[in-house]
């Protein structure tokens, strides 16, 4: 699992059929001292996840294969929307 | 899954079974500032995957990579790294 942070939205026809309905974001990994990583990646979100908001990325599929069916190529979801990172050189960090 | 601009396709001359009668493309995946530019530009290392949606030379994709690139073809054992799940229409970018 990782942090990361939803930059927008994905609008896709075309797609493996198990995929009908899914919501997909575009999101960026965080490093450890919160920065983002150069490459996006596409995650499904069932969540409801804001633009701007920090995740908590899953990559594992068996989530993805209990909704979505065996066959499904979803591996990328967002288990949970993140409140808040205490870092230890970042103090307040909070609810800011 | 990684977003990723087909480049081309592959033909196999001798392949294992499992691979015969599937597309491959070649797949060069996007920085995202190259994504926030629009300037059709990748950036990062070329890839193989499996396409089951006809995707064209110059769209993006999204590919999965890892085990569960091979699900769409379980039961079936398939020696697949990246899979080609979802050809993007558009992508919205709130800064």
């Amino acid at each position: 699992m990782f942090l990361a942070r939803i930059g927008g939205t994905v609008v896709a026809a075309s797609k493996h059929p198990t995929l009908d309905g899914c919501r997909f974001l575009i999101a960026q990994r965080l490093e450890a001292d919160g920065s983002a990583a150069s490459e996006p990646i596409v995650v499904v979100d069932w969540l409801g996840a804001p633009s701007g908001a920090t995740v908590l990325v899953s990559t594992d599929g068996d989530i993805a294969r209990t909704r979505l069916g065996n066959t499904t190529p979803a591996r990328m979801v967002i288990v949970g929307i993140v409140d808040a990172v205490p870092r230890a050189n970042a103090r307040g960090g909070g609810s800011a | 899954m990684r977003l990723g601009i087909v480049r081309g396709h592959v033909t196999l001359n001798l392949a294992v079974q499992a691979f015969l009668a599937k597309t491959l493309v070649v797949l060069e995946p996007v920085t995202m500032e190259n994504l926030c530019a629009g300037n059709g530009l990748g950036g990062g290392k070329a890839l193989v995957a499996i396409d089951s949606l006809g995707a064209a030379e110059g769209q993006v994709v999204a590919f999965t990579e890892g085990r569960e690139a091979s699900n769409p073809f379980w039961p079936d054992a398939v020696p697949v790294d990246a899979y080609c799940s979802l050809i993007v229409d558009s992508i919205s970018i709130q800064p």
